[in-house]
């Protein structure tokens, strides 16, 4: 969202130091809800009473468990905070080309990917975020606050069922456990692969961890970024550096 | 010889009559059940208490007897009932749980119990939030029970439900309802000015997280004063903040949202690089071990040290309780650290204090007495090491106070080497010790909020500054 240098050198930033850390910190919680969680739900499996012994007991299990939700939850409420610094204190786009934001040309791209890997049109030029970059954002920032709220329910039953009917009770339950087996199954197969097992970054992308991204790597894997910064660049008086923060 | 013989058989005609007589005892074992001949198997038989139905047959069992107006046992020619009303137990949470799963040991002959109910065979003990220290002395039985008499066991310190009232008459404990602990009325019963256990006259509230730079603590806030002082400490911190980000960060002189994310680079830079093995080294060498104050002079190092190593192991045993309760709340080790009686950490915290006490005294010595040229004599200065002096000594008159008011005797309290010989001494004042300890609890606990708002303002500002200070010149060697 972000270019900090001069586009004339050939480091550029493509992660905030606090996009950075979030990204860990939901790394590990993620991880972690995923472990302690299937080891509760699925606790007669020889796996997860295993791992129950290891930790020390279903208590502690789903101590853990809320710990885990409890950082990973934190972390969607500062990236929404910071969404809202950005918007009202930087005043910067939301909903830009170059912003997470779903737009109508990652439909075209997901088409022209399609007619590319069958041989019959170029790679299009994709953005900032590619259409699954973008998919990818959404599954786990919409996910969380899903899985948070439905967590929430069961972790204090009885305050919610002053609340609503009893059987939301059980609706939590079964959601909490379905968006958690999809949640599991998207992050670790589809983002894994596509963002970390891509030929061109085997075995990890290091962009996420550095922040750093270069040149080369944009022209190839978001043409689209790239011409939008030699533009802004082109635009902005030479010698005055750019605005951007 | 016949004679002999003929006694012989009298003695075993009689032990055959006996049994019989007992079986025939048309109360307690009546031989026939809802209109069907009673099989051995009906009573003699292990029903699998962790489900419902076992549960069910093991309390009907035992309520064969214990829910007959007759069931009653003679104390002091006292009779006391010992009947369950069924009624009101199936009210409460334990409905579904066999009589023995707590009465572990009821189930033979002879039909009486030596460890009584035990709770902990499902529940943990309660930790530093719900109620601290003390009540691990306090049978769980003391206050999950409606009989409001308690007694302290002076020979073990256990505080444990009496079985005689006030008058010294027997009571009935059958009564299974559970009280509202929730109540804080509840827990006059206990902490009021007349009570004869030891307990403080004033309900207190928990420690908060703020303590634990000293004592093992909760994760709970405890009392407002402390709310309000960690929204001061907190406000400091911010102007602290805003301070330093005043200057200009690698050439950036107005925006903060540049001066921010230039310096978050960085510094993840540095964590991300091999830089982060020096980084480490100048953290233990010379924030944790202060190698620069050694190199500048010993005696300043061994007065700094006998106060800041002091406070970093306590806060090093305070987390290590916290975590060890979260990980293991019924362990020996959680146990041992949570009971301020227990051998290695009365020890520990009385030693540790006495180290800081010595390193304020040294300091004042310095200051006031010797007065060498270059030990600046700065009020603030003066003003730190004077609160954390009158916190140290307030937290010793209240350790002393907890001894004599509580009376645990000397094989428990012993190992507190200031605590108990201090307890000695004001114990000749013959004070009401219950009353007394309320009052010091919250000079100890004000002061301590004091010294928590006061952290980023005076001279304590030193504890964010030298260590950020040294982080950042770690190139510069």
């Amino acid at each position: 969202m972000r270019i900090e240098e001069n586009p004339q050198e050939a480091v550029f930033i493509r992660f905030s130091v606090l996009q950075r850390l979030l990204h860990i910190i939901v790394m590990v919680g993620f991880t972690g809800l995923a472990l302690t969680g299937f080891s509760l739900k699925f606790s007669a499996q020889w796996w997860a009473s295993g791992f129950v012994w290891l930790i020390g007991g279903a208590g502690h299990l789903a101590y853990l468990h809320r710990f885990f939700a409890v950082i990973t939850y934190a972390c969607v409420m500062a990236h929404i905070l910071w969404l809202i610094y950005y918007k009202l204190v930087l005043k910067r786009s939301l909903t830009g080309p170059q912003s997470l934001f779903p737009r109508v040309k990652d439909v075209k791209d997901l088409l022209g990917h399609l007619r590319y890997f069958f041989g019959r049109g170029r790679l299009p030029s994709f953005n900032r975020f590619t259409y699954w970059e973008k998919f990818d954002y959404l599954a786990i920032f919409l996910g969380m606050n899903t899985m948070g709220l439905t967590g929430l329910i069961l972790w204090a039953p009885e305050f919610f069922s002053s609340l609503m009917p009893g059987y939301f009770i059980n609706l939590a339950q079964v959601l909490h456990l379905y968006e958690a087996i999809l949640a599991v199954a998207l992050k670790f197969v589809v983002h894994l692969i596509s963002a970390h097992l891509r030929p061109e970054v085997f075995p990890i992308e290091k962009s996420i961890f550095t922040g750093r991204t270069n040149r080369e790597k944009i022209m190839r894997e978001h043409p689209g970024e790239w011409e939008d910064i030699v533009t802004t660049s082109e635009s902005a008086a030479p010698g005055s550096g750019s605005q951007t923060s | 010889m016949t004679k002999r013989i003929l006694f012989i058989l009298i003695i075993m005609s009689v032990a055959l009559i006996v049994p019989e007589a007992r079986a025939d005892d048309p109360v307690m074992m009546p031989p026939v059940l809802d209109g069907k001949q009673r099989d051995c198997l009906d009573c003699h038989r292990y029903p699998n208490v962790n489900t419902n139905e076992g549960a069910y047959a093991s309390q009907a069992l035992c309520m064969e007897c214990h829910g007959q107006k007759a069931c009653e046992k003679t104390v002091n020619g006292q009779p006391v009932s010992l009947r369950v009303d069924l009624e009101s137990f199936e009210k409460t949470r334990h409905r579904y749980t066999a009589c023995i799963q707590c009465h572990t040991d009821v189930a033979r002959c002879p039909h009486d119990s030596e460890s009584g109910a035990r709770c902990t065979g499902c529940h943990s003990v309660h930790g530093e939030e719900e109620i601290h220290d003390p009540h691990l002395r306090v049978d769980c039985q003391a206050c999950h029970r409606t009989s409001r008499f308690v007694s302290l066991d002076k020979e073990s310190g256990q505080i444990r439900l009496s079985h005689v009232d006030d008058q010294n008459i027997p009571i009935s404990l059958a009564d299974h309802t559970l009280p509202d602990v929730a109540d804080p009325e509840f827990c006059k019963r206990c902490h009021r000015t007349e009570n004869k256990v030891g307990a403080a006259a004033a309900v207190l509230p928990s420690k908060s997280f703020l303590c634990i730079l000293c004592h093992s603590a909760p994760l709970a806030i405890g009392h407002p004063i402390f709310w309000i002082a960690f929204v001061i400490f907190l406000f400091g911190v911010i102007l602290t903040l805003n301070l330093w980000f005043k200057g200009s960060v690698q050439g950036e002189e107005t925006s903060l949202h540049r001066k921010v994310s230039l310096a978050s680079e960085s510094v993840w830079q540095v964590i991300f690089s091999r830089q982060v093995f020096t980084l480490i080294k100048v953290i233990i060498l010379d924030i944790f071990l202060q190698r620069r104050i050694l190199q500048e002079s010993v005696k300043r190092w061994s007065i700094h040290s006998l106060i800041y190593l002091s406070i970093l192991t306590r806060l090093m045993v305070g987390l290590l309780t916290y975590f060890a309760y979260r990980i293991g709340p019924d362990s020996s080790l959680t146990l041992a650290l949570l009971n301020k009686n227990n051998g290695f950490t009365a020890l520990f915290y009385d030693l540790t204090g006495l180290l800081i006490v010595l390193g304020i005294l040294w300091a004042m010595i310095q200051r006031f007495i010797l007065k060498p040229v270059h030990v600046a004599r700065e009020s603030q200065d003066n003003l730190a090491i004077a609160m954390i002096g009158v916190l140290i000594l307030l937290g010793f008159l209240l350790e002393a106070v907890r001894i004599v008011m509580t009376q645990i005797p000397q094989s428990m309290a012993g190992f507190s080497f200031i605590g108990y010989p201090l307890a000695r001494l004001i114990g000749v004042l013959g004070l009401d010790w219950k009353v007394v300890y309320p009052w010091l609890w919250y000079a100890h606990a004000g002061v301590g909020a004091l010294l928590i708002a006061y952290l980023p303002f005076g001279k304590m500002r030193h504890v964010f500054n030298t260590p950020l200070t040294l982080m950042m010149n770690y190139r510069m060697k």
